[in-house]
């Protein structure tokens, strides 16, 4: 007996809610009986969990700062990974052009920092940042479109560099090296300038940085592009099949490189807002959002809004998390990851039976299955 | 996990361009749940206390079983034990966070969120965000292991005199190494001249080893990491084969050095922990941390300090630097399997001398010690200049420098020379 995935025409909505809302319980069951053997008990778990332990928090308006810290860089990171993912372009090195693009907006906020006023430098990173993110992207789109390599293992491979420059950067003291501190006789990453900081609106104790309104101001700008512009529908036609758009007299080469270079700006955009809302640079500045990017994108079927609202939960769901397992001893952070990796994991598995269905053929004719 | 997610995708999203046709299976990895149970003492804290709460920031996981973090979470516990506090609720703990300035800074405030008191840091990488969260924060206690930052209330760094204790197994090697006719002396060492915290090491080792063996030399490889279990194992191999090495000492995470003497034969020092479990033909002792010392001193001093900004003065300044003394660095109980006769005595006679404060490690005077053949042992002092190799690390090239550390005589080299900036081997060390 052989069986086939097949791709399905449509799924009801209703029907498609219910599997994520089922998966999501499921992992959540899951979880709970390895609570229960760790005996810890599952509902005060959970609830600390989806409230980000903000109830009964001291200082709650933190959290919710923090949780914006987690946030912004990967809903950028997602929305930028959609960009390409629209055109079938699988860009799987969110990775790589962030750790560029922090690099090269930490770099700015070194030389300019201390002769330029705020927030001329802070634009001058982003701008930067983008640039030098953009063109790592396109180095991979550039080596397709003039060699037919294959993007995904390029963008993947060039992850690599890019991570061990970054570790080569804060691991080599020399006296070229302006990002370590010179005082320090072990290597680490020295702090900007304090103005070189994106300011935040005071709202009573809460501070709203002003990265988050420029991300959803961001998100807009791509939703209408990609909507409503003639080049968001270059990328549509490409996604679908690169040969009508030949056909159609597009050039889709152009179409790829622009494209794969404002996706990966765009990464190099939220690097920028990451570096300059912490104030310093680390090897652990991507916190995986280029991982946890693409799932994003792909939940959201590259919907811009919708990535908006994944984005939010997956936050909540890591922030979550690690809240969670802080206050109880017999849970370990180890533990947190293998509940979210189980939610994702999940919630995937009920997104693939909502696009695809699994057709069983038998030794004589053919029969449907679910 | 969200690695291995999103690289099914990216996979899944290559396969589906092909629409249908190929039987896809999606294959996932689980990562494996945590087990042990951190020990919850008894249901009754000490009155007045019950609030008390303390909180820790771990590079790795709080139910590890060995290791840098499962020696500092240990150290804790015990301590919040003997204080009789319970570690099931007043115990707040952030594990596996990032050297990030980010991640550490959300940790913080998830733990003054909850609550906490006082808040131990233990990688070097969270100093810059702990102290800036300690001027935010001017009520809460904070508290960095390895770092060199603090301020005059409420910040302070602590570590240990980890070289005493590496003098200490010197000995035990030296001794070795005289029983065995052989001269050569290997290190396995995470790191050499870049660090103090390694550099004091391995100096502090082999002035121990040329105590009793003055012809010895000490073979250092550096792995450029600081776990690496499978470079640990081959570069021991390589110090016993190419190098000839009959007693392999190590400043690095794993047993797997003591477990590669072991193989070949030869003998060896552990660290960190008493490693004779692992390799107990081949190991003598190890140089070893009492944690629990300084966390017991650090949350008694926090809890009757009378206020955050009081807690550096209560600890005796900003900088806890405690050593054999204070029973906060150690050597871990000897073979008895296998260490030369006399060890016992020899390492007693000098822990003797540093204990009581008389002599220091790097100062202008050097021990001579011999073992007598009824197994006591002799301490000689001599005055001599404390040489190094006349090289310095600085700025990563090898620079030459004024050989005499110390003149004959001379008062020991200055804490903050040890914890910082020591860039240099002594005599009698060679890079392999």
């Amino acid at each position: 007996m052989r069986f086939h995935v097949v791709k399905r025409d449509s799924c009801p909505l209703w029907k498609r809610l219910a599997l994520y809302v089922g998966a999501v319980a499921a992992a959540l069951v899951l979880g709970g009986l390895l609570l229960l053997a760790l005996g810890v008990n599952p509902v005060a778990y959970y609830s600390r969990m989806f409230t980000m332990g903000m109830v009964g928090n001291k200082i709650a308006y933190k959290s919710f700062e923090n949780y914006l810290k987690v946030f912004v860089p990967l809903v950028l990171t997602a929305v930028a990974l959609s960009l390409a993912f629209k055109m079938r372009f699988w860009n799987i090195g969110g990775e790589g052009q962030f750790i560029l693009g922090a690099v090269a907006a930490s770099a700015v906020a070194f030389q300019a920092g201390p002769v330029l006023p705020g927030a001329v430098t802070l634009l001058l990173m982003c701008l930067c940042a983008m640039l030098a993110a953009g063109l790592y992207g396109t180095l991979a789109a550039a080596l397709k479109v003039k060699f037919g390599t294959n993007e995904t293992l390029m963008t993947l491979m060039l992850n690599y560099i890019a991570l061990y420059f970054l570790t080569f950067l804060g691991e080599t003291k020399a006296t070229w090296n302006f990002f370590l501190d010179p005082t320090s006789a072990r290597p680490i990453f020295v702090s900007f300038a304090k103005t070189v900081s994106f300011p935040r609106i005071p709202m009573g104790k809460f501070g709203l940085n002003v990265c988050v309104l420029f991300t959803f101001a961001v998100g807009a700008l791509v939703f209408v592009y990609l909507r409503s512009t003639k080049q968001g529908y270059e990328i549509a036609v490409v996604g679908d099949s690169a040969g009508t758009a030949r056909y159609a007299g597009m050039k889709v080469n152009t179409i790829v490189l622009r494209t794969v270079f404002l996706s990966a700006c765009l990464i190099g955009l939220a690097a920028a807002f990451k570096v300059g809302t912490a104030g310093i640079l680390s090897t652990n500045i991507t916190d995986d959002v280029g991982w946890t990017g693409i799932i994003v994108a792909w939940l959201a079927q590259m919907n811009t809004a919708v990535i908006f609202l994944v984005s939010a939960l997956i936050a909540m769901l890591q922030y979550g998390s690690d809240v969670a397992a802080a206050t109880v001893s017999q849970v370990d952070s180890s533990f947190a990851n293998m509940l979210q990796g189980a939610i994702l994991f999940l919630v995937l598995a009920a997104d693939f039976s909502t696009r695809f269905r699994v057709v069983l053929e038998g030794k004589g004719g053919r029969k449907h299955g679910a | 996990m969200k690695k291995i997610l999103a690289m099914a995708l990216a996979l899944a999203m290559t396969v589906s361009m092909a629409a249908c046709g190929s039987s896809g299976s999606n294959s996932s990895a689980g990562s494996a749940g945590s087990a042990g149970s951190a020990g919850s003492a008894g249901d009754v804290s000490s009155e007045g206390n019950a609030d008390f709460k303390v909180g820790a920031i771990y590079i790795n996981s709080k139910s590890d079983t060995a290791g840098y973090t499962y020696a500092h979470n240990h150290g804790i516990t015990t301590a919040m034990e003997e204080l009789g506090l319970d570690t099931a609720t007043q115990l707040v703990i952030r594990d596996e966070v990032l050297e990030d300035y980010d991640a550490v800074a959300t940790a913080v405030d998830t733990l003054v969120g909850e609550g906490c008191n006082i808040i131990f840091g233990i990688s070097f990488g969270y100093m810059q965000a702990m102290n800036d969260k300690a001027a935010e924060y001017p009520d809460v206690m904070f508290s960095h292991a390895t770092g060199y930052m603090s301020n005059d209330t409420n910040f302070n760094n602590y570590f240990g005199r980890a070289y005493q204790a590496r003098y200490l197994a010197g000995i035990a090697a030296g001794l070795k190494s005289l029983e065995m006719g052989n001269n050569n002396v290997g290190y396995v060492a995470a790191y050499g001249r870049q660090y103090a915290e390694t550099a004091s090491g391995i100096n502090g080792f082999a002035l121990g080893v040329q105590a009793v063996n003055p012809d010895a030399v000490v073979y250092v490889k550096e792995l450029g990491n600081w776990a690496d279990e499978v470079n640990e194992s081959a570069f021991a191999k390589e110090l016993i084969e190419s190098y000839n090495c009959g007693v392999i000492s190590q400043h690095c995470d794993s047993a797997q050095p003591q477990i590669a003497a072991q193989d070949a034969g030869v003998f060896g020092c552990g660290y960190n922990s008493d490693m004779t479990a692992d390799a107990p033909n081949a190991h003598l002792t190890a140089a070893i941390w009492n944690w629990d010392v300084y966390y017991k001193t650090a949350i008694e001093a926090a809890m009757t300090c009378g206020g955050a900004e009081n807690f550096v003065t209560a600890m005796g300044g900003p900088a806890y630097y405690g050593g054999l003394k204070e029973n906060f660095v150690d050597v871990s109980p000897l073979n008895e399997a296998t260490v030369a006769q006399g060890t016992q005595a020899a390492i007693d006679a000098v822990r003797e001398l540093i204990v009581s404060g008389a002599w220091d490690v790097f100062s202008g005077v050097k021990l001579h010690v011999t073992v007598n053949e009824d197994g006591t042992a002799t301490v000689e002092q001599e005055e001599a200049p404390l040489l190094c190799d006349g090289q310095e690390l600085v700025d990563g090239a090898l620079v030459e420098r004024d050989a005499q550390v110390v003149e004959a005589g001379g008062p020991s080299v200055e804490d903050g020379v040890i914890t910082g900036t020591m860039n240099y081997f002594v005599e009698g060390v060679e890079d392999a």
